[in-house]
């Protein structure tokens, strides 16, 4: 091998090697792969977590006359990796809003007024095929879903209204279920007027002004 | 085969490892099947291309899950499609070994791309270590041996029995690099995850569905015990696989390992291409002495005829390609048929319809009883659905109840065990022993709060009862959720003193 070829050949096994060897180290101390897309590549987390309930998404489209229409592709739905359509496994909902425009761009509908995002919970244990839940519970597998409004959005996917999901929900009402919470949470600092900015105070304009823009606060 | 003499070898150990030559059987293998387990998913997608990767469909680019925007061009059908034909004609072309680093280069370039423009839907775990597996085999000599370009050579040099090419054997270190980081990651992510060593996470991804079926692992996902002893394994497998894979012996035992926890995540967990793509990359790890040893062992078997003529056939095939036109002039035309092919057959397949008397499809109308009712204000959850199941039996594996059983005998612990799923608010459950006549023997109860995932109740039988059948009863919210039936045998142990209360 050339002088070069042989430099070429070692940095790229040196790059490659500390690149993995990085991305190892980054996910172990949990250091630097937050909103690193390349980090995607080295880190090595395919077992991140499953939850005890299964999900799925409903998209609802509600038109001025009040008629509803489901908002599957009627071209068919695709299922990346078994039987489960793609926009389930859209758990940042980053595809839900472009999932509707494409479907509201490439159908024929009245127009529509909202479109209503709606999540479907169970517990997994329903998921047994019937043999094996009777002889595992011995009950009849008498599964209920749960339906959450997890956003309402406009005809083009734009978010109106945003809800947590529906573990967040859970996990806040259980915690919010405290007497002493809600007490707290009553007498803690009220949110209007009560503000103070101290570059406000020497050019006299009002409390909760500020120059930036968005929040007027600190 | 006539294989080459190798005296000009490194002389440090680190050289050896890198830089020894050999002939890239190893590679080359891993040439043949990868782009096929790979190129699977990607061949299934082909009628989806413009709504999964094109600005005529709805995109998500993994940049914008890791919260950097669109950073790569989303480009329109008439691109985009063609480029994805070239793709498909580009990973078969790095099977069978033609203008193999062009084509593997074109491959991995593009599939990389495909996959970062659908995060959602294509790009996962699997397709991030196809991708580094193709990188590797871009810049390896795979298509130096059993490919249609050796062939081309051999034939350029007027078919003598030349010596086969020998090159260093880093890419191939780099692939098994790759693995043994791959594992030790996964190793940690393992120890990371809360009640991953409980056997929860497991029984819970068993039921997800959200793979291929998978019947064995639904079976299993019942089985707690089982599920424990797998997540120490799979574990202490992975830690170690670094460190002996490298070892003679040790190679074996945990490639071996490898193979089949790979093939129990087929059967336990429904995945089809993750396995196939890490089975292919493990032939990486095949070296020459390895290749000859298996081909010594087919040619004493003398079964090596029965394969003999893929082989035969592609060659007889390839001797009828003219030798004055250039394989470079026969590698472009085929792309460019192909590519044309695949965007014609992309329009005529018109998936939104829009060649259709209409125009395009219509949304299906849903019962506006239905619809309402989901959106409306949420249900509260049953007590029931807060658990996953009540068990009693008397032995515990690692937390989680390992016999259950419906009979007992007088002197024995009885463990009652409410598992639930997280998440919960703070409860206070019951467990009640009653008779046949449902009257109450026993009450228990305890607090459990919401970062618990399960609660037990221990009851000792002692003089108390009598033979006969029982039920242990579970209650929360003054509902009850479960009732275990349950007989209990033998005869109650002797009172030492009439005045003493022996049980509970």
């Amino acid at each position: 091998m050339s002088r070069w070829k042989n430099l070429i050949v070692l940095s790229f096994i040196g790059v490659y090697v500390s690149f993995l060897s990085w991305g190892v180290m980054a996910h172990a101390l949990k250091v630097g792969t937050c909103g690193n897309t390349l980090s995607y590549f080295v880190v090595w987390d395919m077992f991140c977590g499953w939850t005890a309930w299964d999900a799925r998404t409903h998209i609802i489209a509600e038109d001025a006359k009040g008629n509803y229409f489901e908002m599957r592709e009627p071209w068919g739905e695709f299922h990346p990796f078994g039987h489960v359509a793609r926009i389930h496994y859209d758990n940042t909902n980053h595809l839900l809003p472009k999932h509707i425009d494409n479907v509201m761009k490439h159908t024929i509908h009245e127009g529509i007024d909202r479109v209503y995002v709606v999540e479907e919970v169970w517990p997994k244990q329903y998921n047994l095929p019937p043999n094996l839940y009777a002889h595992y519970f011995e009950r009849p597998n008498d599964k209920l879903s749960y339906f959450h409004l997890r956003a309402i959005c406009a005809e083009d996917g734009t978010p109106l209204t945003i809800n947590p999901d529906w573990h967040t929900q859970q996990r806040l009402n259980s915690v919010y279920d405290n007497p002493r919470l809600q007490r707290q949470s009553k007498q803690a600092t009220a949110m209007y007027s009560t503000l103070f900015t101290p570059t406000s105070q020497s050019s006299g304009q009002s409390l909760n002004s500020s120059y930036s823009t968005g929040l007027s606060t600190n | 085969m006539n294989l080459p003499a190798t005296q000009d070898q490194p002389k440090t150990q680190l050289g050896r490892f890198f830089f020894a030559k050999e002939v890239p059987f190893g590679v080359a293998l891993v040439r043949m099947l990868l782009p096929l387990a790979a190129g699977t998913p990607m061949f299934m997608r082909f009628p989806r291309v413009r709504e999964l990767y094109t600005a005529d469909g709805s995109t998500v680019q993994m940049f914008e899950l890791f919260g950097h925007g669109a950073v790569l061009p989303v480009l329109p059908p008439n691109l985009a499609v063609p480029l994805y034909s070239l793709l498909l004609i580009c990973l078969l072309m790095a099977v069978v070994g033609f203008r193999t680093r062009l084509s593997l280069g074109i491959a991995s370039t593009l599939y990389i791309y495909f996959n970062f423009l659908d995060g959602v839907g294509t790009m996962t775990k699997y397709s991030v270590i196809a991708s580094h597996l193709l990188v590797l085999l871009t810049v390896s000599n795979c298509g130096a041996v059993w490919s249609v370009d050796a062939f081309l050579k051999k034939r350029a040099m007027g078919g003598a029995n030349v010596t086969l090419p020998t090159f260093a054997v880093w890419p191939a270190r780099l692939i098994q690099l790759l693995f043994a980081h791959i594992y030790f990651g996964a190793a940690i992510t393992k120890i990371q995850t809360d009640s991953f060593f409980s056997g929860e996470q497991m029984r819970y991804w068993m039921l997800s569905n959200w793979n291929y079926e998978n019947p064995v692992g639904e079976v299993m996902a019942m089985w707690a015990p089982m599920l424990l002893v797998s997540a120490y394994m799979a574990v202490v497998w992975e830690m170690m696989f670094p460190f002996l894979v490298w070892r003679p012996i040790g190679r074996l035992v945990v490639l071996g390992l490898g193979a089949t926890f790979h093939f129990m995540t087929w059967l336990t967990l429904g995945l089809y291409i993750f396995p196939a793509i890490c089975i292919s990359g493990y032939f990486a790890f095949a070296s020459e002495r390895d290749v000859i040893i298996v081909r010594q062992f087919f040619r004493k078997l003398n079964i090596q005829r029965f394969f003999s003529w893929p082989v035969v056939a592609g060659k007889q095939v390839l001797a009828r390609m003219p030798q004055a036109v250039p394989a470079a002039v026969v590698w472009s035309c085929l792309a460019a048929f192909c590519a044309i092919v695949g965007t014609e057959a992309e329009l005529r397949m018109d998936i939104y319809g829009a060649n259709t008397a209409e125009g395009g499809y219509r949304l299906k109308p849903m019962d506006a009883t239905v619809a309402r009712a989901m959106i409306s204000k949420e249900q509260r959850v049953r007590e029931q659905d807060k658990f996953f199941n009540f068990e009693i039996g008397t032995r515990t594996v690692g937390e989680l109840l390992a016999n259950r059983r419906s009979e007992f005998q007088f002197g024995e612990l009885m463990l009652a065990q409410a598992n639930l799923n997280p998440p919960h608010e703070d409860m206070w459950l019951e467990c009640l022993l009653v008779d046949e006549e449902n009257r109450t023997i026993e009450q228990f109860g305890q607090f459990v709060t919401r970062d618990m995932l399960r609660a037990n109740f221990s009851y000792k039988f002692g003089n108390k009862l009598v033979p006969g059948n029982y039920q242990m009863v579970l209650k929360s919210a003054n509902q009850e959720i479960y009732r275990r039936k349950f007989a209990l045998n033998g005869t109650p142990e002797p009172t030492a003193n009439n005045n003493t209360l022996l049980t509970n």
